[in-house]
């Protein structure tokens, strides 16, 4: 039923592995937050990582690995549709007996995979300079799998909305302000402030899941934030809910 | 057979097609000849489903291919996996793909370059691939925009040849083209369209003798001119 999706999919990730300078920039954006990262800390702490990351630091990370899973795919979106029509090749594509659901399916997976791998490598440059334990490393990459989802799709839909790979770029560079807005909301409210909103938000069942849910996500970068037994709670729960994101 | 009937399209402004009639039998290369924007593109695409017509209804009895002026190849695949993505989506069976896809190549000469990547390929060698992606299917039916565009003199020729092959086989050809010495030596059945209408089809000779004129060229000039008379009358 899928297997033109599974057709196009193949073909976008063929041609998308070929394409060395995207795959350089996107996997240059990937490693350039543990760089920056592992810089910072450095110049605060005077050594890489361990017990001293501060939570700012974690917060830091949380912010570029969320911007990883917009720009990872964000190269591959670019080309699916919009490059798709400057090149003048959608018309002979769809003029095949094709859904254009399975168009759309399709180039969806291929994006959402290379964001995958996007993220896989940002969160490996981290594992590696913050100190992120490998368990956490599959619970934070699992959890994240929504949201490259949802990335993936926005920027279909704007590749889409594009005449041509140059809007397509404008608009998607936008874009990548939401992952950093995010990003800082949910940094600053690191495990102590999910606290606060569960204390306020009353220990209804559902907020309880929700946010545990959420500090599944942010927690595994709290490993050593600044109040010691809090981060380590952050890290039993993160590794609690692997889990229940797995499943 | 491809039939059309009555055809209109409207792009804003612009009456691309108007009332426009042809009707295309098999085991003949039907031309339409017409200058530049007389609606030969938006007819085409009309035929072959990517357009809705506002107004009137086409009919296509088989298969069609379509080679349009959208020739569009993925640049960082080869020649052959462009043709064997095309051949996927279209259905055909992977054990007959290899063996399908080789014969065209070879019926196209175009072995040499079938493995290399098309981002390389010179405008001819586009156009020869995109042809092939076309006949991929083996189409019953098949509509060529401009089919000569780029190509360099054999292949010109190997392509006239290609198609007159075609041809004797009993498939319906259609093709565009505003070359009119293109048309006068391939096509058995020509339809001249002016602002977007059909103002004269039959066989080459059939039009000189209806226009007393000498040449395709003399009747083309003559047809047009009355058609675009009457339409700044109207």
């Amino acid at each position: 039923m899928f297997s033109h999706a599974l057709i196009v999919a193949r073909k976008e990730i063929r041609d998308h592995l070929r394409d060395t300078r995207s795959l350089v920039s996107s996997a240059f954006y990937a490693l350039m937050g543990p760089l920056v990262v592992g810089m910072v800390s450095i110049a605060v702490h005077g050594a890489v990582h361990g017990e001293k990351s501060s939570a700012v630091l974690l917060s830091m990370a949380s912010v570029f690995a969320l911007v990883a899973t917009f720009v990872a795919g964000m190269n591959v979106a670019m080309d699916a549709i919009a490059g798709e029509r400057e090149r003048r090749s959608l018309l002979p594509l769809l003029m095949n007996p094709l859904l254009r659901r399975d168009v759309v399916l399709g180039k969806w997976l291929a994006i959402s995979l290379f964001a995958v791998a996007g993220v896989v490598i940002n969160l490996a440059g981290f594992a590696i300079v913050v100190g992120l334990p490998f368990h956490l490393l599959i619970a934070v990459t699992l959890a994240l799998i929504p949201l490259v989802l949802f990335a993936s799709a926005v920027e279909l839909l704007i590749s889409t909305w594009s005449r041509n790979i140059k809007e397509a770029h404008t608009y998607l560079s936008l874009v990548i302000f939401l992952p950093m807005v995010i990003g800082m909301f949910f940094g600053i409210l690191s495990a102590h402030g999910f606290d606060v909103a569960l204390a306020t938000r009353g220990r209804s069942a559902i907020a309880d899941r929700s946010a545990d849910q959420r500090r599944a996500i942010f927690a595994g970068f709290n490993t050593g934030a600044e109040h010691d037994h809090h981060s380590l709670r952050g890290a039993r729960l993160a590794g609690q809910r692997k889990t229940f994101a797995s499943r | 057979m491809i039939q059309a009937h009555n055809l209109q399209k409207r792009f804003g402004a612009v009456q691309a097609v108007r009332d426009l009639s042809f009707s295309a039998p098999d085991g003949k290369i039907t031309g339409l000849l017409g200058s530049n924007g007389a609606g030969k593109t938006t007819t085409l695409r009309m035929i072959c489903g990517v357009l809705q017509p506002d107004h009137g209804s086409v009919r296509i009895d088989k298969p069609v291919g379509a080679l349009l002026d959208h020739i569009g190849l993925y640049p960082r695949l080869t020649a052959r996996e462009n043709l064997a993505y095309f051949g996927e989506l279209r259905g055909i069976p992977r054990a007959q793909l290899s063996q399908r896809i080789d014969q065209v190549l070879s019926e196209l000469g175009m072995e040499h370059i079938a493995d290399r990547r098309t981002g390389g390929f010179s405008q001819g060698e586009c156009m020869k691939t995109a042809l092939a992606r076309a006949i991929l299917h083996s189409p019953q039916n098949l509509l060529l925009d401009e089919p000569g565009n780029g190509l360099d003199v054999p292949s010109v020729r190997a392509l006239r040849g290609l198609l007159r092959q075609m041809r004797d086989s009993g498939m319906c050809i259609v093709l565009s083209s505003h070359i009119l010495e293109e048309i006068r030596i391939l096509c058995d059945h020509v339809a001249i369209v002016s602002a977007g209408r059909v103002v004269a089809q039959g066989s080459p000779e059939d039009l000189c003798r209806r226009t007393e004129t000498e040449s395709l060229e003399d009747a083309f000039i003559k047809l047009t001119q009355e058609n675009l008379e009457c339409s700044a009358t109207l």
